[in-house]
């Protein structure tokens, strides 16, 4: 079966994880087609390939909602990175995130690098998050840190109208801990929070290259030590070698 | 959607099948060549015959011929039949059993080892690490255990390879290499029966949904998924390709590049494996099975057999751009590269570019357009073609058939809008441009160069004039007439002069200068056409314009000869006799020449200094006889007497005695007759002149320092230039002590003189000739310089002395030294007295033989 020739072969995976409607799929439509339009629910899943210098990177974009949720681990199968996403109008789509997502990442690479992204900053200060700001991140400590579990409230509404923040950057940095422990990579030399908790808006763009260029920066040394090994993780359909017997069928 | 990738065609009807018996259904269908096998719920195995043909109307039909029907003689249906045509033999599963049957005679083999039993349901291995030919693989999932097993069906016999267990009990399997993909009850998982290493892949319940299990490639697997989601699968677990969107109830799939065709309860459904998309729909009631074999796909309801034929590649790829749908069939035509002949796919993947581009030349998305345009390596003509006159006429091309896009002509494509045309003739300037600049333009360049010029010409753009200066291929037939049209006659010169007609060039341009045509490209056209003539190779352009152009402008005009490069071959150049005789009638221009020839190249000819002096003089004779004297008149006279008199002074060359002639008639230019006088020697009269009548001793002590250079001494013969000023300075100073003039002498000027110019007059001399009376007080200046000139140079000569002294002692002590010690010293017996010099020259002899 010959790999369509569109599809280059990918040097590195990234995927997007997050409960539904937190803005997984507009999040990588701001980034590749540089606007905001309306998504339907992603079925499945989708995957784009960017053309990152000399490197393809593929970025895998789920499906959040449940239903799809069995997909999720194959989908994480030797991912370098994965961008942990959830509503910062929305406590639950963070807490979702520990309960329900970072088992998925079980099946990622021993040395992916994780991110945690807080969507929809637009609709907590239109002030601060109106198209591109020049300034990186935002601290918005006290607006939403004594709103901790509320619960439940649904995201995405009537966007002219300013909602409560509900997760703030603490908790969003508390969580990547908590990933980093889970993964027994906290000793690590692991990049700290700061550098990979992102509030982001695909709606007005904001701090959306930036996310997705510090990942690519930072998967960059997986794909040279996975070019010089040569030993590619997914399989070349291109390339015709005689199956070894040696050869496992799990990692 | 709305491609038509498939067409549904009818290949068994429910007749030849089971006729009117309502309870019988097709079970499991199998297809190998020409051989089609039906396996139906009542126990039979049909057996037939394809043909297949294309009708009148271009479309495939199949004629099917049922070769023989055989009853396995048991009450159950039969569940899968699979053909080894190696072996020839057919693989049946019935009763939880596999059989082996011949595959023409249908009679199952004698041999009781030839069968599985207690098997659910198996697949064939396509691709087998075995490398034997005349075996085939199986995997086989077994009804009694909760295991899958690997077994090896010779012609006559069946061999058990491998048994693994699995976790829950397997319900559909799928086989490549060492990899099972199993569905199990509640997932899905990869087995490698080599290693026994196993790979979960996802949940999926099988009780609730019939699971998928397809190979579509080598270690690639095509999955139902939760949702209604067609899932790809590696061997390692991953998935390189989004899922497909199918519905819940999907009962069958198969893969037919570049798409996945999956059946349901009421439709077949067509995604391509490209892009996800949905294709095509195609309505089909109670469907039971579809499947792919060797690339067909064959479905069937529960009473009869069809195919889904895939319409031609190329007919779905137009039928895409008829849509203008111009991404999907790029992205179809660049999917089929692996599935036809590389030189058929460049060459249709070359035509489609093509096709897309003008697709997009017709939105005016021009961006893009070029760069399907430039990948489709597009004859540049083609797109010439649709703009009206600008091919050449003399051009042999034809469009290109099947034409590749619908438009006659720009006219056509823009309706008349001018806004759009004048974009596309933008499009094309700067396509053309880029391709000149780039490529070799496909061996095409009188077509691109021609079609340029007349784009830039008609659009007034200022890079005409660059097309035309640099190197282009512009067809002179073609576009003399357009540039006339569009009143470029300079650009219209400069391609005459760049098809070396140089003749039609000037004469062009000669017509825009006198207004006869018009053309405002150059304001400064007649500038132009004379720097043109002073270039220009042919002499006799040359004369034939130089009347127009110095009767135009003189100053200007002359350019033409004064211009003119001074190197250059034989043929090009000038000879300055004849333009002299030629310039004879136009004044301004010969003494311009003139002065280009004395002043400038220096020319060392009597003539030419003479005839310059001449002109000069006969000037300075108009202005001093007119009678009015305006200021500016003095100004032009003094400028005309300066001329005048540098000639005069720098020049040696011209004839003293005619100039003398013309000057002496006139008391006012004595400046210029001392200069004459100087010029034959005459330095008493010269001086006498300019002390006594034009009483001007500043320029009597110039004259003195410029005779003592410039004049060439008659007496005495070889007197040095110091001597020679020292002779005139006496001479001058004699002239002031003449007491025989009227005025007497001239004491002042005398003392004076001497002391500013102390140092040029012999002072010992000086002293003779003073008279008696001069106070020293009065000399002061001059005597004090003169004593200390006197001792400078006795001093000087000192210095010189001592220092050739030291020197030659130097030089003494060199030698002396250099001598090798205890070395002969050749001595000269005849000399008694030894002397240092003799050793000297013995010595240099001997050095002059070493070196």
């Amino acid at each position: 079966m010959p790999e369509p020739a569109k599809m280059r072969k990918p040097d590195v995976k990234v995927v997007i994880l997050g409960d539904m409607n937190v803005g997984k799929t507009s999040l990588l439509h701001r980034y590749t087609e540089r606007k905001f339009k309306d998504t339907i629910s992603t079925v499945g899943g989708a995957f784009f390939l960017k053309q990152w210098g000399p490197y393809n990177i593929s970025i895998w974009d789920t499906a959040g909602r449940e239903q799809f949720h069995g997909l999720g681990s194959m989908y994480c199968r030797g991912a370098s990175a994965v961008i942990l996403t959830y509503d910062v109008t929305n406590w639950q789509t963070l807490a979702e995130l520990e309960d329900r997502f970072l088992s998925l990442t079980d099946t990622a690479n021993s040395d992916c690098i994780y991110a945690i992204v807080g969507n929809k900053a637009d609709l907590t200060d239109s002030g601060t998050h109106r198209a591109e700001p020049l300034d990186g991140q935002t601290e918005q400590e006290g607006v939403g840190t004594e709103l901790q579990p509320t619960g439940g409230g649904v995201g995405g509404g009537d966007p002219a109208a300013l909602l409560q923040k509900q997760v703030s950057q603490e908790d969003a940095r508390a969580l990547y801990n908590r990933v980093l422990r889970y993964k027994g990579m906290e000793d690590k030399a692991c990049p700290p929070a700061e550098r990979l908790c992102f509030e982001t808006s695909a709606k007005t763009g904001y701090n959306v290259d930036e996310l997705f260029e510090t990942i690519f920066d930072m998967v960059l040394p997986s794909i040279l030590k996975k070019r010089s090994q040569g030993t590619p993780s997914t399989i070349d359909l291109e390339e015709c070698r005689v199956p070894k017997s040696t050869k496992a069928g799990c990692c | 959607m709305s491609v038509k990738a498939f067409e549904l065609v009818p290949v068994v009807e429910r007749e030849l099948l089971m006729g009117e018996k309502a309870r019988i259904n097709i079970e499991c269908l199998e297809c190998c060549g020409k051989y089609l096998y039906v396996g139906t719920n009542d126990c039979f195995i049909h057996h037939f015959l394809l043909e297949e043909q294309t009708n009148a109307k271009g479309r495939v039909v199949y004629l099917s011929q049922k070769l023989q029907q055989k009853h396995l003689g048991l009450k159950k249906g039969v569940v899968e039949l699979k053909a080894a045509s190696a072996l020839e033999r057919l693989i049946v599963l019935c009763d939880a059993t596999i059989y082996v049957h011949d595959m023409l005679s249908l009679e199952a083999l004698p041999s009781g080892s030839a069968k599985i039993k207690g098997v659910l349901s198996f697949c064939v291995n396509e691709n087998p690490v075995s490398a034997d030919p005349f075996c085939v693989e199986l995997g086989v999932i077994s009804s009694r255990r909760r295991a899958v097993q690997i077994y090896t069906v010779h012609e006559d016999r069946v061999q058990l390879v491998k048994e693994l267990g699995t976790p829950q009990q397997p319900c559909a399997l799928s086989l490549d290499g060492y990899f099972l993909c199993l569905a199990l009850a509640s997932q899905y998982m990869i087995l490698n029966y080599s290693t026994g290493a196993s790979q979960d892949l996802f949940p999926f319940d099988s009780e609730e949904r019939k699971p998928i299990v397809k190979r579509i490639g080598r270690e690639e697997f095509l999955l139902a998924a939760p949702g209604g989601l067609g899932m790809f699968a590696n061997a390692e677990g991953i998935s390189q390709r989004a899922p497909v969107n199918w519905s819940e109830n999907v009962i069958g799939a198969a893969v037919c590049f570049p798409y996945v065709v999956a059946l349901d309860e009421g439709f077949v459904t067509v995604h391509s494996m490209l892009d996800q998309q949905l294709k095509q729909t195609l309505s089909f009631r109670d469907g039971h099975i579809l499947q792919d074999f060797e690339g067909k796909l064959v479905l069937s309801s529960t009473k009869a057999v069809y195919m889904l034929v895939p319409l031609p590649l190329e007919r779905q790829i137009q039928d895409l751009l008829a849509g203008n749908r111009v991404e999907e069939a790029l992205t179809l035509t660049e999917g089929a590269r692996r599935n036809i002949p590389k030189d058929r796919f460049q060459i249709l993947h070359k035509r489609i570019l093509q096709q897309a581009g003008f697709i997009q030349f017709g939105q005016l998305q021009f961006l893009e357009a070029k760069e399907h345009f430039r990948k489709g390596q597009l004859d540049v003509r083609e797109l010439i073609s649709l703009y009206p006159l600008l091919l050449p006429a003399s051009s042999s091309f034809t469009r290109c058939h099947p034409p590749l896009h619908p438009f006659a002509d720009l006219n056509q494509l823009t309706q008349g809008d001018q806004e759009k045309a004048q974009s596309c003739k933008r499009f094309l300037i700067s396509y053309l441009h880029e391709v000149r600049s780039c490529e070799g333009t496909n061996g095409f360049r009188e077509e691109v160069d021609t079609a340029l010029l007349k784009l830039y010409a008609e659009a007034d753009h200022e890079s005409l004039l660059d097309l035309l200066a640099s190197d282009n291929a512009c067809l002179l037939a073609d576009s003399a007439p357009w540039l006339e049209k569009h009143h470029k006659y300079f650009a219209l010169g400069l391609l005459y002069h760049y098809n070396g007609q140089d003749a039609s060039a000037v004469q062009m341009w000669v017509r825009v200068v006198d207004g006869v045509l018009q053309d405002s490209t150059r304001s400064d056209l007649f500038e132009y056409v004379v720097d043109f003539l002073s270039f220009c190779p042919s002499l006799d352009l040359v004369w034939k314009h130089a009347d127009w152009a110095l009767q135009r402008d003189q100053v200007v005009g002359v350019q033409i000869f004064t211009k003119r490069p001074v190197g250059g071959d034989q043929g090009s150049r000038l000879n300055p006799e004849d333009v002299v005789t030629y310039l004879q009638k136009h004044s301004h221009a010969l003494l311009l020449y003139l002065e280009h020839l004395v002043l400038d190249q220096q020319v060392q000819k009597e003539r030419f200094h003479t005839h310059l002096g001449v002109l000069y003089v006969e000037r300075v004779l108009a202005l001093l006889s007119q009678t009015s004297c305006p200021e500016e008149e003095k100004e032009a006279l003094s400028q005309a007497r300066s001329r005048l008199q540098r000639l005069l002074k720098e020049s040696s060359l011209y004839r003293v005695q005619l100039l003398m002639g013309k000057v002496e008639g006139s008391e006012s230019l004595l400046l210029e007759r001392a200069v004459l006088h100087g010029r034959l020697g005459e330095h008493e009269r010269a001086l006498h002149l300019l002390v006594h009548q034009l009483r001007d001793r500043r320029a009597a002590e110039d004259y003195c320092s410029w005779a003592a250079t410039a004049c060439v001494p008659q007496e005495p013969p070889n007197a040095t230039q110091q001597q020679q000023g020292t002779r005139l300075y006496h001479l001058l100073l004699a002239t002031y002590l003449d007491p025989d003039v009227p005025g007497g002498v001239d004491s002042t000027a005398a003392v004076d003189l001497l002391n500013r110019h102390g140092h040029a007059f012999d002072a010992a001399d000086v002293l003779g000739i003073l008279p008696e009376g001069w106070s020293l007080q009065l000399l002061r200046p001059f005597l004090s310089t003169a004593v200390r000139k006197s001792a400078h140079a006795q001093r000087t000569a000192q210095v010189a002395l001592g220092l050739a002294r030291s020197e030659n002692l130097q030089l003494l002590h060199d030698r002396v030294s250099s001598q090798p010690r205890g070395g002969v010293i050749v001595m000269n017996k005849n000399k008694v007295n030894f002397h240092p010099w003799h050793v000297c020259e013995r010595e240099t002899d001997r050095d002059g033989e070493r070196e």
